[in-house]
């Protein structure tokens, strides 16, 4: 899971005039032509940074968005529940692996992103900084945040970089049944017990400022965003996704009964976009600064996870061993 | 004092609370060589590229990409090489062949005996490698030029991998009934999922309640 | 008397497989490696999976539906050995459970493959495959570690020690014991466990890791008859909390 990716810090971009104009036009005139970029190739420094910060962030978003629902696996109700949301977590973690595996074709080693992300260096999506208090809770996520993962994933998916379209194309397979896996499980929810209407009801109220979020404040338009759109790294506008995500979900919610908690949510038939009240960035920029109900923790667990496997690693590695990055 | 979460698991592994030192960076190397893994989907069909694994060896890459690149859709066979062993060629454009672009000297002495060597071709950018055929050769160099006159003209490509026969490790034949199971796990297919009649149903009693 | 047997059999089998795979289940996304935590995930749900299959044999035969089976019974219904509910503890903890339980796992059912009572038998052979992987992974695991550091080598021989006991405590005999292998539907615990002991020895034989004195052991037996460590009860209500806030409704 995945969002924003690109709105967390601004975007420098110096030395762009220092690149080899002739290496630059070749490399600019294949991804005009549709062709992808692949390992080996020459390819500007910006291209690389950007590419690694963004799948670097993509893969931690993976990992960490393993805890909030990792931990109702042990709670899941009934063998069918307890199976998907089994697949379903590890999905997420072999994701990570392959985007991990993706990045380090640029450069990165999996332990340098790793060390990156328990020290706080490295963000991922901010969604994960919150708790999921109820099974509905996770229902929600599975459904509505991994249906947010989806427009950002499609979308990057065309972009220009071989190695994570190649990833890209596999997890989108696999979101497929993430999707249709929340939404049942929600569905069931909606349209049964009170108590479970009341329990998915109140999931959906805590989490869908989280959901406005999840594809990052509006985009300040600037060179460099417009540099990244050619060189097909950022493949749509933060608002466009949201437009996108709107138009496809509202009215799957609505159809359950259930109410969306935004009093100023509607499409304007004139423009064709929805409106809404603007969620609280101020409280986005702090939790995603490391002052949320859960960064601690997930940063805690992760850790937890490297140091504690530490031995087994040790005890595993060959010393003669030497770091190459994965090809392809 | 331990850290107290909302997550049962998490409460079981006594995480110190508070704020903690920043984590020593890991030494620069801290986990495994990579292994690059390929999957048969069914039989005679070409083996083709899935990812890589951080693995100490082979034995433990297998182990690992079984369930990293096989779990998900039928699979009869598995090859895992290690990525040190696989020489590269470079990138052709999309409209190019590789073996037109890209020339290697012919080694001036070929040896006895030839050993075998397993070549791969992208065909396109953005795509996976799949594996082509088996050369014999005495060399890398030697493989690349057998791949380009056995190959090139019938299947043209824009990137070429070579490895030696031998550092691949092919999974068993008797170990095919490893993935038997896979399409009895429809838990994880978008398809077992289905949820229209109850939408519908649920519709239809909130009218009627409406209606009344 | 027979059906009674085969219920007895089939209860032990299943309530294994659910609370052993329910423990490892707690590992996804903990795990030391990355793959490594896909792999043990994927042996979880086979093992949930397996307790499915036979909760569902079960249900063929007149009890409960699989997920009042799993969800709604106490600790003292339970058939599973002690063994399997203990709490994960690190890896090395968790890893020689599953190289203890996995190979007898692999046994019982190339035994049962060949049961006299045929649906045991078709499902026993069906899940042969996915077992042989949970072995290689396993025995693969331990020769790596087994003969590595001394750290690796003596975090392992400490659980390797201490699970021991409980280990045995799976071959507990059933009340129905020779009812079982006079009809020819099951083999017997005391032929499994032979065969086992002689397959764990052969693969720490291959490593620095020193097996047990076995007949100084006393086996942590019970909990074929629901005598269970504190452990279960926590894990099993754990297990029905969301069930249990609406029991009748459909999740
Ligand atoms: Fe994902
Ligand atoms: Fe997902
Ligand atoms: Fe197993």
């Amino acid at each position: 899971m995945y969002g924003g990716g690109n709105t967390f810090e601004a975007i420098k971009a110096e030395g762009l005039e220092e690149e080899d104009a002739r290496k630059m036009a070749e490399f600019e005139g294949r991804i005009a032509q549709g062709e992808k970029i692949e390992p080996d190739d020459w390819m500007p420094r910006l291209y690389r940074q950007q590419l690694i910060r963004m799948i670097e962030q993509h893969a931690h978003s993976e990992i960490i968005g393993a805890l909030p629902e990792g931990t109702w696996i042990t709670r899941a109700p009934g063998f069918r529940r307890k199976l998907a949301l089994m697949a379903k977590v590890q999905d997420e973690v072999g994701h990570a692996q392959l985007l991990y595996s993706a990045a380090e074709t640029l450069g990165k080693s999996r332990e340098e992103m790793l060390t990156d992300l328990i020290n706080g260096k490295s963000k991922y999506s901010n969604v994960f900084n919150y708790p999921t208090y109820t099974w509905a809770d996770s229902c929600i996520i599975s459904w509505l945040i991994d249906a947010g993962a989806i427009v950002n994933q499609m979308a990057n998916s065309k972009g220009s970089y071989g190695p994570y379209c190649r990833a890209l194309e596999r997890i989108c397979a696999e979101e497929a049944f993430h999707l249709k896996y929340g939404h049942d499980s929600v569905v069931y929810m909606a349209t049964g017990s009170s108590i479970q209407r009341q329990m998915v009801q109140e999931a959906l109220n805590r989490w869908w400022s989280q959901i406005m979020t999840f594809f990052g404040p509006s985009d300040k338009l600037s060179v460099h965003t417009e540099t990244l759109m050619r060189w097909k790294v950022k493949m749509a506008s933060n608002d466009e996704c949201r437009q996108q995500y709107l138009d496809m979900y509202v009215p799957k919610i609505l159809e359950l009964g259930l109410t969306i908690p935004d009093p100023l949510l509607k499409k304007n038939e004139d423009t064709g976009q929805w409106e809404y009240t603007e969620p609280d960035w101020d409280e986005f920029r702090r939790v995603i600064n490391g002052d949320g109900p859960c960064n601690a923790e997930r940063l805690g667990v992760r850790r937890m996870a490297e140091e504690r496997g530490a031995w087994v690693r040790l005890a595993l590695k060959n010393p003669t061993a030497k770091y190459v990055r994965p090809l392809a | 004092m331990s850290l107290k979460s909302l997550d049962p698991r998490i409460n079981r592994l006594n995480l110190p609370d508070g704020e903690q030192p920043p984590m020593e960076p890991k030494a620069a190397f801290d986990q495994f060589e990579t292994y690059e893994v390929f999957a048969q989907k069914r039989d005679n069909t070409p083996f083709t590229y899935a990812g890589p694994v951080h693995a100490p060896n082979a034995d433990v890459a297998f182990l690992f990409a079984k369930e990293q690149y096989s779990r998900r859709s039928a699979c009869s066979g598995l090859w895992v090489v290690q990525t040190r062993h696989i020489m590269v060629s470079p990138y052709a454009n999309d409209d190019e062949c590789i073996y037109d672009t890209f020339k290697v000297e012919i080694p001036e002495h070929t040896a006895w005996p030839l050993e075998s060597y397993e070549v791969f071709h992208l065909k396109k950018r953005g795509k996976a490698h799949t594996h082509i055929g088996r050369v014999g050769a005495t060399s890398y160099q030697e493989a690349y030029h057998k791949a380009k006159q056995a190959f090139a003209a019938q299947h043209p490509a824009v990137n070429m991998w070579v490895v030696k026969s031998k550092n691949v490790l092919q999974s068993a034949e008797e170990d095919r009934d490893m993935w038997l199971t896979l399409p009895e796990k429809k838990y994880r297919e978008p398809a077992a999922y289905k949820v229209l009649d109850r939408i519908k149903s649920f519709k239809e009693k909130q009218q009627k309640a409406l209606n009344k | 008397m027979k059906e009674e047997a085969i219920k007895d059999l089939l209860y032990k089998i299943a309530d294994d497989q659910l609370i052993l795979g329910h423990r490892n289940s707690e590992w996804t996304g903990l795990g030391p490696i990355l793959e490594e935590d896909i792999a043990f995930s994927s042996m979880a749900q086979d093992k949930i999976g397996h307790s499915l299959a036979f909760y569902t044999l079960l249900h063929e035969l007149g009890e409960a539906e699989p997920d009042l089976l799993a969800f709604s019974r106490s600790a003292t219904q339970f058939h599973n050995s002690q063994f399997t509910e203990l709490p994960n503890g690190e890896f090395d903890y968790s890893l020689i459970r599953h190289f203890l339980y996995d190979n007898a796992e692999a046994i019982r059912f190339e035994k049962l493959s060949h049961s006299g009572y045929e649906p045991i038998a078709k499902v026993a052979t069906k899940l042969k495959g996915e077992i042989k992987y949970h072995v290689l992974h396993a025995n693969t695991w331990i020769r790596n570690l087994g003969s590595s550091t001394e750290e690796a080598i003596s975090r392992l021989q400490n659980s390797l020690n201490s699970l021991m006991p409980y280990a045995l405590g799976m071959f507990e005999l059933s009340v129905y014991e020779q009812v079982l292998i006079d009809t020819g539907i099951y083999a017997g615990e005391e032929a499994i466990k032979e065969e086992w002991l002689t397959r764990i020895q052969q693969v720490l034989a291959s490593t620095e890791l020193t097996m047990p004195d076995i007949p100084s052991q006393t086996p942590m037996l019970g909990g074929r008859y629901g005598t269970h460590t504190k452990h279960l009860q926590p894990l099993l209500n754990e297990m029905a909390e969301v069930i249990k806030i609406d029991p009748t409704a459909e999740w």
